[in-house]
């Protein structure tokens, strides 16, 4: 049976899907990317592999997220594909006719506006990360909280404190002065999420028309009471898809399935890649002033890509695999 | 005497005008104090004009008129500085006067320096010839061209001409647009007058001068609909393009539905985002062409 392997290559976690030719879910991990994305996606792949019925074959590759090149150089990937097109994509298979997605992962959030199944508008948080996975996780530890918790804790609030959300840091000395004054932790925990929200509306969403249906997807969108602050801050209703941890991974499958069904050979170097060993050197240029860092990318002592410089002197040496 | 330009933009005259520049300035004024420090080690005399006004009526960016104080006021022990005072908004012949006043200082006889003066404005207006007929600064300098592609396939670039015409600031953004198969349109291909008639439409008076060149260049592409989108490239922090940039972008979207993409550039933007950006912006129009 053929299918197609998504993979979203992220600042905090990797995820991998495989769908098959109908757009049935095969497989899907979530991996945390530890910082060690080679790691990562040996060890994505591997547990890919034991999940998937044997009479699978893999027909196409598609690697998105900030590693998306990595990923893609280490599997062979039929198309490269950027995080922001990949949620689109995502979003209209799942929800045909959605007009909002909200998304908000580990270390950045954006907004994409849809009309008609298609993109039209999008932004990107730009200077502050605060409202990030990366930003909860820190403010739940902090509060002594396992982060899966934190959303049912604030959905027990009647009272939610107000909270700064112009600035994670700030945020933070907020959050600090609150529980002294001796909020309880639901109240703090609520007033967050509605600080984040706030942050995310007045930043990121700045000026779009959001119209429903309104989709919430990223890592993020696990936590009830983030949504229920979008909810609240948008008057309309929110909805959170199944897959939303691994939307982008799902974006990148969809996408490799449009662009190999006609192609018949894949990129992909199989599941075996999982016991390559491969290797990352950087080193500085000094051709130039510049001095540019390169990155060589090595599979089992073969240069598989570099990058990282600016003119192409080193990147141009190997022929680069993107879409 | 010898007359010695700065070079390209660099790692080195980056970090150099990080270093030295006010934290609260906008990045290309950071670059601008990279590059003359960099001028300063190897020069006698160092010319930084106070430009105040290109053109009647309107104003260039307010870091311009203080940048000869800044420098000034730096702490570096700079070689001597020839700030002569560049005003066109009431005086027409503000600039000529000024310069032949600051060649005389450098003990160059008036003739001389009307002379140079003439001829700077003959090259300036060959050079002006050529963008028209629609290659960019970058083209001119280095004989490269805009790839052949088909004819729907063109971005309008807005920006002020030190960032989108710095490839080491927009992280070669020019020649992304380039590889992705897209011909680059910039303000500087228009005829100043057509840019002058469309930006007189708007409804108070823009005294901006880099702000009238942005809005005039926007409306006339958004009216002709030779364009297949817009990106905008401004600086963090940069107060007169945080009301051109809203203008340009409701137009844009609201009112013709035109694709449009804000790049905000500072020192600390890594070129991931900014590839991202790029990317997703292109995937949407060719998306658009599709269906």
């Amino acid at each position: 049976m053929r299918a197609y392997l998504g993979i979203d290559l992220g600042s905090v976690s990797t995820n991998f899907i495989v769908l098959s030719q109908n757009g049935e879910v095969l497989a899907n991990i979530y991996l945390r990317t530890q910082g060690n994305p080679i790691q990562a996606v040996k060890k994505g792949l591997l547990r890919t592999k034991s999940e998937l019925p044997s009479n699978i074959t893999i027909s196409g590759v598609g690697t998105t997220g900030s590693g998306r090149q990595l990923a893609g150089i280490m599997v062979g990937a039929d198309i490269v594909k950027n995080e922001i097109t990949a949620h689109g994509i995502a979003a209209a298979n799942e929800v045909p006719g959605v007009r909002t997605v909200l998304e908000i992962g580990g270390q950045d959030s954006k907004i994409i506006i849809l009309r008609d199944g298609m993109v039209i508008d999008f932004a990107m948080n730009t200077v502050c990360a605060a409202g990030t996975g990366s930003f909860l996780d820190r403010q739940a530890e902090r509060l002594g909280l396992p982060i899966e918790q934190f959303g049912q804790l604030a959905m027990r609030s009647q009272n939610p404190v107000r909270i700064a959300g112009r600035c994670a840091v700030f945020a933070e000395s907020d959050m600090i002065h609150k529980q002294q004054l001796g909020h309880s932790m639901e109240d703090i925990a609520r007033g967050l999420c509605q600080a984040l929200v706030r942050n995310y509306l007045n930043n990121v969403a700045k000026g779009k028309d959001i119209f429903p249906p309104v989709l919430f997807q990223g890592g993020v969108a696990a936590n009830v009471g983030m949504k229920q602050a979008f909810e609240e801050a948008l008057q309309m209703e929110v909805w959170v898809p199944t897959q939303h941890a691994v939307m982008g991974a799902l974006g990148a499958a969809v996408l490799a399935r449009r662009k190999t069904t006609d192609s018949a050979k894949s990129n992909f170097r199989g599941f075996k890649v999982s016991d390559w060993n491969f290797d990352v050197k950087g080193k500085q240029c000094h051709g130039c002033s510049n001095c540019c860092e390169v990155v060589e990318i090595q599979g089992e002592g073969q240069t598989l890509a570099r990058w990282g410089d600016r003119c192409g002197r080193w990147s141009e040496q190997i022929p680069m695999q993107t879409a | 005497m010898e007359v010695v330009v700065s070079p390209p933009t660099d790692k080195d005259i980056l970090d150099l005008g990080v270093m030295a520049a006010e934290q609260e300035t906008c990045l290309p004024v950071k670059v601008c104090y990279g590059h003359i420090l960099t001028l300063a080690k190897n020069v006698d005399c160092l010319f930084v004009p106070r430009l105040i006004s290109c053109q009647k009526d309107t104003y260039i960016c307010p870091k311009f008129m203080g940048l000869p104080d800044m420098i000034k006021h730096s702490g570096y022990n700079l070689p001597q500085l020839i700030t002569p005072t560049l005003n066109a908004r009431e005086r027409r012949n503000s600039w000529p006067h000024s310069l032949v006043r600051a060649a005389r200082e450098l003990g160059f006889s008036r003739r001389m320096a009307e002379a140079a003066w003439y001829q700077a404005r003959q090259e300036l207006s060959l050079y002006r010839k050529k963008l028209q007929q629609g290659h960019t600064p970058l083209d001119i300098l280095f004989s490269r061209c805009q790839p052949d592609v088909a004819s729907d396939h063109n971005l309008l670039l807005l920006g002020h001409p030190y960032n989108i015409f710095d490839e080491f600031v927009n992280m070669n953004l020019i020649n992304q647009l380039y590889r992705r198969g897209y011909r680059v349109i910039t303000p500087e291909m228009l005829p100043p007058r057509l840019i002058e008639q469309k930006a007189a439409k708007l409804p108070k008076h823009l005294f901006w001068s880099l702000g009238r060149l942005l809005v005039g260049t926007a409306s006339h592409y958004l009216e002709e609909g030779s364009v297949s989108g817009i990106i905008h490239v401004v600086s963090f922090g940069c107060g007169p393009d945080s009301l051109v940039g809203e203008l340009l972008e409701r137009r844009a979207k609201k009112v013709s539905q035109m694709p449009f993409l804000l790049l905000t550039l500072d020192e600390h933007t890594g070129e991931g985002g900014l590839i991202t950006r790029v990317e997703a912006f292109l995937d949407m129009i060719e998306w658009r062409h599709v269906s």
